[in-house]
């Protein structure tokens, strides 16, 4: 861990240094990969597909950014994947009684299980691992008692305001994407322009100088739980909208694929540094490579996990190496 | 404490990967699946009534999304079936495997769609959640037939139709066998499918339902092997500790009965004499296992879908009816016949 308190590392140059080949490495082989795939796979550069690409990664990028905060306090938030699905079977319940019901319901919820996840956490020093794996198990077991064991599936009428918040687009992108862009903009400006986003670094960086120089290191822990479950939530209820169902199957492993692409888009997986841009090129990554897998076809789909543990292991090794 | 998260992340990963067992040498030899003889009639669906256009399978593209990967016998066969009649129909055949991710599945039929298939096969990984990949297809007039897992949405309008074995039937069948087997009295365990699920579901309900008018049949526990071997040999492990009398186990698939088998030995009974054990499904191994004497009896659930599947295609082009639902005959095995039919198993 670093000893001083700014988000910089140990020395300014060297963490510049290690900033740009952290966040520009991730950006430069989307780049490479976006634009190969343009030249070789003559589908991959339709609008059709790009929209499609555009649409998959919302919902991950809406995760992966509560995510981020996460991980820059140096914790993680195995719970997002469970909450995912849960958000999305509470939207598609709550949609009966409304299109409010059906947004507000998961978000609340999955907002209060992030908020106990993050008060055990600071209050009670816990592991975060070990705090947010108990949610992760909660929060499918609430589910599979809401659905009778995912029995039963509840559908969104198709012709609901609600359904239309998925499946609704302009110019043909669909409203998730906006969502997650200005989710992004958000993320990027709360984190830093805001005295939170300072004491989201400071945390993580070095805690206990953090809380000896009055950083409220508490407060920040249960906030980013709390915004972390909040977006899972969200990610949630915009996918059973896009799904016109609350599908129960979903967000298995979810959480990997969050922690995934924060760390391939820079963030230090110990704390303290990271951003918000860095995590949607993880996003962008990952979803593309999926697609590319998916434009060559005959090659086994077993190798888009491969590829993406491949990404995975060097840019962790290379964040190991460059901290030296 | 950074190691540690790295490393309990790792662990995480790793868990998610299960062994492949070596697969059956010869899983396609077995009877294509046919559709049963009494069909529900109702209004079929034409291609007239969609407007759909004429497509000659010879030379087509037809798209495959297969829903989960395929660590277990019933998904090689299916995939294999769909991959030979492709081919000896010359049609130009392109796989996707979702690896049970639902939104996976909505974006693998979708990239199908744009590259060009005129034709679609889709083994549904959820009964509820493909409608934007069935809107897809339907906005480029692309016929879909579901396979196996029976979803939701509209006959006819969002997919053509639905070709697949009747789950609740498979349940009375082997309750039926069940019944035969114990004479009508024993102590059940249930190993269950996974949750969620709508085979799981019907299973259960035939089984019940076709032991209801036996007294003496009770079931005495019910838990869930999730489909999987190891768990159901866990979970059989665990029954037998609990309780000790039982007589009979009805497994929802193969793989979980043959676990349980291994678990039943490990404890010193005998498994197939003085505790019966029937599933669903008719792989390779538990029918083996029948011919061997430790198993009782399998009720079959033909994932041989390739040549039935590309005839409806057939005549859904010629301007034929199609049938909402198309329900396939299933054959069993038990110990009379077992030895003889074991090369049609998969």
């Amino acid at each position: 861990m670093t000893t001083t308190l700014t988000k910089s590392g140990p020395t300014p140059t060297k963490a510049a240094r290690t900033k740009v080949l952290q966040r520009q490495g991730a950006a430069v082989a989307l780049v490479l990969m976006v634009a190969v795939s343009w030249l070789v796979f003559p589908r991959f550069g339709s609008l059709d597909n790009l929209r499609d690409l555009a649409l998959q990664g919302s919902f991950l990028a809406i995760i992966a950014i509560g995510m981020t905060f996460v991980i820059i306090t140096g914790g993680i938030d195995l719970s997002v994947g469970s909450l995912y699905a849960l958000g999305g079977v509470l939207a598609a319940w709550g949609s009966q009684y409304g299109f409010l019901a059906a947004l507000a319901l998961p978000l609340v919820v999955c907002g209060l299980i992030g908020l106990v996840n993050g008060l055990l956490i600071a209050k009670t020093n816990m592991a975060p691992f070990i705090v947010t794996l108990a949610s992760l198990l909660f929060a499918r077991g609430l589910l599979l008692a809401i659905t009778d064991e995912g029995a039963n599936t509840y559908k969104i009428d198709g012709d609901s305001a609600f359904v239309e918040l998925g499946r609704g687009t302009v110019a043909g992108f669909g409203y998730p994407i906006f969502v997650a862009a200005v989710l992004a903009v958000l993320g990027g400006m709360v984190l830093n322009r805001t005295n939170f986003g300072q004491n989201v670094f400071a945390t993580g960086g070095a805690e206990q100088s953090a809380v000896l120089l009055g950083v409220p290191v508490a407060k920040t822990k249960v906030l980013v739980y709390t915004m972390s479950g909040t977006l899972a939530g969200l990610a949630g209820a915009l996918t059973a909208a896009y799904l016109q169902s609350g599908v129960t199957v979903i967000g298995v492993g979810l959480e990997l694929d969050a922690i995934a692409v924060v760390v391939i888009g820079g963030t230090l997986l110990t704390g303290g540094m990271g951003t918000i841009l860095g995590t949607v090129i993880g996003v962008g990554l990952i979803k593309v490579i999926q697609n590319v897998i998916n434009q060559i076809g005959t090659l086994d789909s077993n190798y888009q996990s491969v590829v993406s543990g491949v990404f995975l292991l060097v840019v962790v090794v290379l964040q190991r190496i460059l901290r030296r | 404490m950074s190691r540690m998260l790295l490393i309990a992340v790792a662990a995480l990963l790793v868990t998610g990967c299960t062994a492949r067992e070596a697969s059956n040498t010869a899983s396609n030899e077995g009877p294509a699946a046919s559709a049963a003889q009494n069909q529900s009639a109702g209004p079929g669906c034409a291609r007239g009534k969609t407007g759909y256009p004429q497509v000659e399978l010879k030379g087509a593209m037809v798209g495959f999304s297969q829903s989960e990967k395929e660590a277990n016998p019933f998904r090689t066969a299916e995939t294999q079936s769909i991959r030979d009649e492709a081919a000896k129909r010359g049609a130009e055949l392109l796989y996707t495997n979702a690896q049970s991710d639902l939104n996976k599945q909505i974006s693998d039929i979708k990239s199908l769609i744009d590259r060009g298939v005129k034709l679609l096969i889709v083994a549904p990984l959820n009964s509820d959640g493909l409608q934007p990949a069935f809107d897809a297809a339907k906005a480029k007039q692309v016929p879909v037939v579901t396979i196996d897992r029976k979803v939701t949405s509209q006959p006819c309008a969002d997919y053509l139709t639905f070709i697949g074995s009747d789950f609740v039937k498979q349940g009375e069948r082997a309750a039926q066998q069940m019944i035969k087997a114990t004479g009508g009295n024993g102590k059940v365990a249930i190993l269950l499918g996974a949750s969620g699920n709508n085979v799981t579901v019907d299973r259960t309900k035939g089984f019940k339902d076709g032991i209801k008018g036996t007294p003496g049949l009770t079931v005495v526990a019910e838990q869930t092997g999730e489909f999987d071997r190891s768990k159901g040999q866990a979970v059989m492990e665990q029954l037998i500790q609990s309780n000790p009398d039982i007589t009979a186990v009805y497994a929802e698939n193969d793989e979980m009965g043959v676990g349980a088998v291994t678990a039943l030995k490990a404890a010193g009974k005998q498994p197939g004499k003085d505790v019966k054990v029937v599933s669903i499904d008719g792989t390779r191994n538990a029918v083996q296992l029948i011919a061997d004497g430790s198993y009782t009896a399998v009720v079959e659930s033909n994932p041989r879908f390739g040549p039935l599947a590309f005839d409806t295609l057939e005549k859904f082009g010629k301007g034929d009816e199609i049938p909402a639902t198309i329900v396939i005959s299933d054959d069993e095995y038990d110990t009379t016949n077992a030895a003889q039919k074991l090369g049609n198993a998969y």
